[in-house]
C-alpha cells in the first residue's frame, strides 16, 4: 500500500469515527441552549432541522458513516477515477452543509467542520495521487 | 490543482458569510405597549379546552427531578427562577409557553417584545423579555434575570444564591435555565426556535387559537409540561388549573 492510500485509509477511518460519534449525539437527543460561544454552536446545528436526511428522521451524520466507510473500500484499491468522482461528491455535499450551517443557520459546528475538513483531506490526496493522463504523441 | 481547490473552497466559504449578512433581515421594530397588550392577552386568554386538545404536543419534555431546600421566593410561596438572555433564539422560543403556563396561575405586567439577536442562529426571533416584567400570584413567586440585551451587553446579575442555584443544577451554563422551588429544573429549550423563526408577534399568537398548528402543537404543548410542573410544586393548586385530565397525565411523566 503506497503512502498516500495508507493516509486516505486512516483520514478516511477517522471520519467514520467523527460521524459515528455525531450519530451517537443526534440519537441521546442533544438539548438545545445557548452556550455563550458566538459563532460556534454544534447544539444549534445537530438540533435543526437540517440535521436530518429530508423527510426522515435519519441524521444526517449516518450518511457521512456510509461515506467514509466507502471510501476507505476504496483506499484500499490503488487510486483511480472512482476515487476521484467518490471524492468529488463528497466535496460537493461538504459544500452544501456548510452553506447551511453558514447561510441558513448563522452557526458552525466543530464536530461537523472536522468531518468536512476530513473530506477535503481525501480530496486533496485523490487529486495528488491520481494516475497520470497518457501523454499525447507528436 | 490542490491549492487551487483549497483557495475555490475558502472562496466559496467567504462568499456564504458575505450572503449570510446580505440576506439576515434586519430586526423589526418592537410593538407598542397596546399591541403587546393585545398580543399577550390573545396567549394568555385560550381556553382550557385548547390546552387539553394539545397535550404535551410535540413539545421535548426536558424537565428533570431535583433535590433541595424548597426555594421561596420574596412573599415566601414557591419561586420558579428563570435564567436566560434577550440575546438567546432558545430563550426566545422558550419565553412563549413560560408566559402562558405562569398566567394561568398569576398576571404579568410590563412584558415587552424583542427578538433574539440577529447575528446567532435562527436571527430575530420574535419573543417577549423579562426585564421589565411584574408577576404576581396568590400560588407562586417568579424571579426572572435577562443577563444580557440582544447585543449581549450586560443587563442583569443573577444574585450569589440564584448563581449558586445554576452551579448547582445546571453545570453545563446553558439558557434558559428554569428552576421550579429546587424541585424541577430544565435546561435549553423544549421545542426548536424554528418553529416560529420569521413570524410576526401577532401571527405566532394567532397560530395558538388553532390545536391543530404546528406552533400551538410546540408552544401550547411545552406549556402544558411547565405547568405540570408548577402544579407540582402548588400541591395542585389551582384545582381549575391542575386538577385536568391533560395536567395529571402529564405531572406523572415528570415522577
Amino acid at each position: 500500500m503506497s503512502r498516500p492510500q495508507l493516509s486516505a485509509l486512516l483520514v478516511s477511518l477517522a471520519g467514520v469515527a467523527v460521524s459515528i460519534y455525531l450519530t451517537l449525539l443526534h440519537y441521546a437527543g442533544v438539548v438545545p441552549g445557548c452556550p455563550l460561544t458566538g459563532p460556534i454552536n454544534c447544539e444549534a446545528v445537530l438540533s435543526s432541522s437540517y440535521a436530518v436526511i429530508g423527510g426522515t428522521a435519519v441524521p444526517t451524520s449516518a450518511a457521512g458513516i456510509i461515506w467514509f466507510g466507502v471510501s476507505a473500500l476504496l483506499w484500499i484499491r490503488p487510486p483511480g477515477r472512482a476515487h476521484l468522482v467518490w471524492s468529488g461528491i463528497g466535496l460537493a455535499t461538504v459544500l452544501y452543509l456548510v452553506f447551511i450551517e453558514i447561510v441558513r443557520l448563522g452557526v458552525i459546528c466543530l464536530w461537523c467542520t472536522a468531518a468536512h475538513v476530513l473530506v477535503v483531506v481525501i480530496l486533496l490526496i485523490a487529486l495528488a495521487s491520481r494516475p497520470a493522463t497518457n501523454p499525447v504523441r507528436e | 490543482m490542490p491549492v487551487a481547490v483549497v483557495a475555490g473552497i475558502a472562496v466559496l466559504i467567504a462568499a456564504f458569510w458575505v450572503i449570510h449578512w446580505y440576506t439576515t433581515p434586519l430586526p423589526p421594530k418592537p410593538l407598542s405597549q397596546d399591541t403587546t397588550t393585545v398580543v399577550v392577552s390573545m396567549m394568555t386568554g385560550l381556553p382550557a379546552s385548547e390546552f387539553d386538545a394539545v397535550g404535551q404536543g410535540t413539545a421535548n419534555n426536558l424537565i428533570k427531578p431535583v433535590s433541595g431546600t424548597k426555594l421561596l421566593g420574596s412573599t415566601g410561596k414557591p419561586e420558579v427562577f428563570y435564567l436566560g438572555a434577550e440575546y438567546c433564539p432558545f430563550c426566545a422560543a422558550e419565553r412563549w409557553p413560560l408566559i402562558i403556563a405562569l398566567s394561568r396561575f398569576g398576571t404579568f405586567t410590563g412584558l415587552q417584545t424583542t427578538t433574539s439577536s440577529s447575528t446567532d442562529v435562527y436571527p430575530n426571533t420574535m419573543t417577549f423579555t423579562f426585564r421589565k416584567a411584574q408577576y404576581t400570584s396568590q400560588y407562586i413567586d417568579f424571579r426572572a434575570v435577562e443577563t444580557t440585551d440582544r447585543d449581549q451587553n450586560p443587563l442583569q446579575t443573577p444574585s450569589t444564591s440564584e448563581q449558586k442555584l445554576v452551579s448547582q443544577y445546571n453545570t453545563a451554563g446553558s439558557i434558559p435555565f428554569v428552576d421550579f422551588a429546587n424541585q424541577y429544573v430544565f435546561t435549553g429549550a423544549t421545542y426548536s426556535p424554528d418553529t416560529i423563526t420569521g413570524m410576526s408577534w401577532q401571527a405566532v399568537a394567532g397560530t395558538l387559537q388553532q390545536p391543530d398548528s404546528t406552533q400551538a402543537k410546540a408552544i401550547i404543548g411545552s406549556a402544558n409540561l411547565i405547568t405540570a410542573a408548577v402544579c407540582k410544586i402548588t400541591g395542585d393548586q389551582p384545582a381549575t388549573v391542575c386538577a385536568s385530565a391533560t395536567i395529571q397525565n402529564l405531572e406523572k411523566t415528570l415522577k
